[in-house]
């Protein structure tokens, strides 16, 4: 069983980011919405309309996959065209109208041309405008962008907000970057091992995590566990001013938010890593590792003992942690 | 394609394609030799049309003609049609279903028509079992029983070729087409049919030449009369007639003319029809 006990909800007029790893079973979601797979059990409902025993081709879901899937034996014009030729439109009307969408995602010039002679952004670009054609009540995007190049996929991220938010065409988004994911997403589904984990918006992901899950996936990699006392959780490297009541805890900091410099928490340096914006560091708390993002140009030497410190409202209690699952401080 | 990358291709094809040049040549130029020489090893001065001129003179070539068109369209035509089907449904079986279902490809069709005369011929097998016999098709008027002997034989054959080209990226497509909005007969004739014309096509025309010219089956299941041509001639070299064994060759190249001209037009037609799309 791929998906279980999975709920989403993806308001109309708006894109939702599905987020997840390799084979978390964001792709089997989209290809049971789309009616590619047939659910054991469950419901999928589209505008209050249940789709069950609703062929694929009469869903009103349009899918634009990772591959562009063009049909090698037609024209640009003519695979935009498609679902227009489908429903059975005039050619005429179903031409004007390919055109006006193609002039839209900038490939008006390439209408007469064949999919072969096309590149990868200007593929992807058409099978867009391929799935906007039918008029979809829901669009449903599979990791777009990842066949492509960084420039184009920012083209074509820029694009595909764009259109969504002039068109207001319902969206969901499959990705499993995290970034891709924020950037477009106006709210963001996590799913781990096939269930929504978090669903809410972006900033919340980042920076409050409901679960470890999360927050390692959201890139807020420290994770400290320990007893908190009188408003300070308890680490073998220190103690650390946090928010909430006494007892046991989980919580979490995001790498860039851990200063390097004066603070409470004693570390030894174990890497240190120039990454152009900043300098990836590498620490050893008393046993516990830490990564800290330090600005460029902050001299980190391996082997150096520092004392670390926590911006304040940058420790993030979990909620939904188990402390017996993460790594002791 | 660049013109320096199409001669590469004709090249790379080359010893193939001289070979089978010459073979084909051979056998043609031999048998319009041995057309034209009643008597072996004469020479050219004993050379005559007589045999040829007898040959369009037999009141039988006219039916020989249209019964070997006949069952050459009814064996191919079915042969296509549920190969494609059958295609369809196999590509998601594993080589185990498609190696049983193949199974056929490779047994002779003597075996077959033997078998088929054997079952179904009046008085066979089936006859005896059931106390009757429910349909006629061993020696039967219309050449049902030839077709179905090639159609036995020749939908597996089909199918290996058109499963040949039923890859991934075309089911890819297929479901790209059906979220668009296509009905599976729309998929089929848009996605599916583009990429398996020109298999379907190339396989039908060598099943439909192979049917036209060969003899064994009609021979074994068909009709004392109509015959087909190949059978025709068959009988004119083992009759009585001086000859008869130039009438043979004579109507075997005929069968060829027949079969590379029919050949030649559908194969421009074909490229003509893409050219215009």
């Amino acid at each position: 069983m791929v998906l279980r006990g999975l709920s989403l909800e993806v308001p109309a007029g708006s894109m939702t980011a599905l987020l997840g790893s390799s084979g978390a079973g964001k792709t089997t979601l989209l290809r049971a919405v789309a009616g590619l797979v047939r659910p054991l059990a469950g419901t999928i409902a589209l505008g209050g309309r249940d789709l069950a025993g609703v062929p694929v081709h009469r869903r009103r879901v349009a899918v634009v996959f990772q591959e562009p899937r063009l049909l090698p034996n037609l024209s640009v014009l003519d695979n935009v065209a498609l679902p227009l030729r489908a429903a059975g439109v005039r050619r005429a009307q179903r031409h004007a109208q390919a055109r006006a969408l193609l002039d839209d995602v900038g490939l008006g010039g390439l209408a007469d041309r064949m999919p072969g002679g096309l590149s990868g952004g200007e593929a992807q670009r058409t099978a867009l405008a391929r799935a906007l054609c039918g008029e979809p009540e829901l669009l449903m995007l599979d990791e777009p962008l990842a066949a492509l190049d960084p420039n184009r996929r920012e083209g074509l991220r820029k694009l595909i907000a764009r259109v969504q938010r002039e068109r207001s065409v319902t969206t969901l988004l499959i990705t499993h970057d995290r970034t891709e994911a924020a950037e477009l997403g106006r709210r963001i589904a996590l799913i781990v091992e096939g269930s929504v984990v978090q669903h809410d918006v972006p900033e919340s992901l980042f920076e409050r995590p409901a679960t470890p899950t999360a927050a390692r996936f959201f890139g807020a990699t420290n994770l400290l566990r320990g007893e908190v006392r009188g408003g300070r959780l308890q680490l073998a490297a220190g103690a650390l001013p946090v928010p909430g009541g006494d007892g046991e805890a989980v919580l979490c900091v995001r790498p860039e938010r851990l200063q390097v410099g004066r603070g409470p928490l004693r570390a030894r340096v174990v890497e240190a890593v120039y990454q152009g914006s900043h300098t990836r560091v590498s620490l050893d708390a008393a046993g516990l590792a830490l990564e800290a993002h330090v600005p460029a140009g902050q001299p980190v030497s391996p082997g150096a003992e520092v004392e670390l410190d926590v911006s304040p409202g940058a420790l993030w209690r979990i909620p939904d942690a188990d402390p017996a699952g993460v790594a002791a401080g | 394609m660049s013109r320096r990358e199409r001669f590469g291709g004709a090249l790379a094809v080359a010893p193939a394609g001289a070979a089978i040049a010459l073979l084909f040549a051979g056998a043609v130029l031999g048998a319009v030799e041995a057309s034209v020489l009643p008597i072996p090893g004469e020479g050219l001065s004993q050379a005559t049309l007589d045999a040829w001129r007898n040959v369009f003179r037999d009141p039988a070539l006219g039916d020989a003609i249209r019964f070997s068109v006949q069952t050459t369209l009814m064996a191919t035509l079915i042969s296509a049609a549920l190969a494609v089907p059958a295609a369809l449904a196999l590509r998601d079986h594993g080589p185990a279903v498609r190696s049983i279902f193949s199974a056929p490809v490779p047994v002779p069709y003597l075996v077959i028509s033997a078998v088929a005369t054997l079952w179904l011929a009046g008085g066979g097998l089936l006859e005896r079992a059931l106390g009757f016999l429910p349909f006629d098709v061993v020696r039967d008027q219309a050449g049902l029983g030839i077709a179905l002997v090639y159609v036995y034989h020749e939908v597996p054959f089909l199918t290996l070729l058109i499963l040949a080209s039923l890859g991934t990226e075309l089911s890819q497509r297929e479901e790209a087409a059906a979220v668009l909005g296509a009905s599976w007969r729309q998929r089929l004739a848009w996605v599916v049919w583009p990429v398996i014309r020109l298999p379907m096509l190339v396989g039908t025309l060598g099943v439909g030449a192979f049917v036209f010219g060969s003899f064994e089956v009609p021979l074994t299941v068909g009709p004392t009369y109509p015959e087909t041509l190949s059978t025709l001639a068959d009988d004119k070299l083992s009759g009585s007639a001086f000859d008869g064994r130039a009438q043979a060759a004579a109507l075997l190249v005929l069968v060829t003319a027949i079969t590379v001209a029919i050949t030649f037009a559908l194969v421009w037609l074909g490229m003509r029809r893409t050219r215009r799309a």
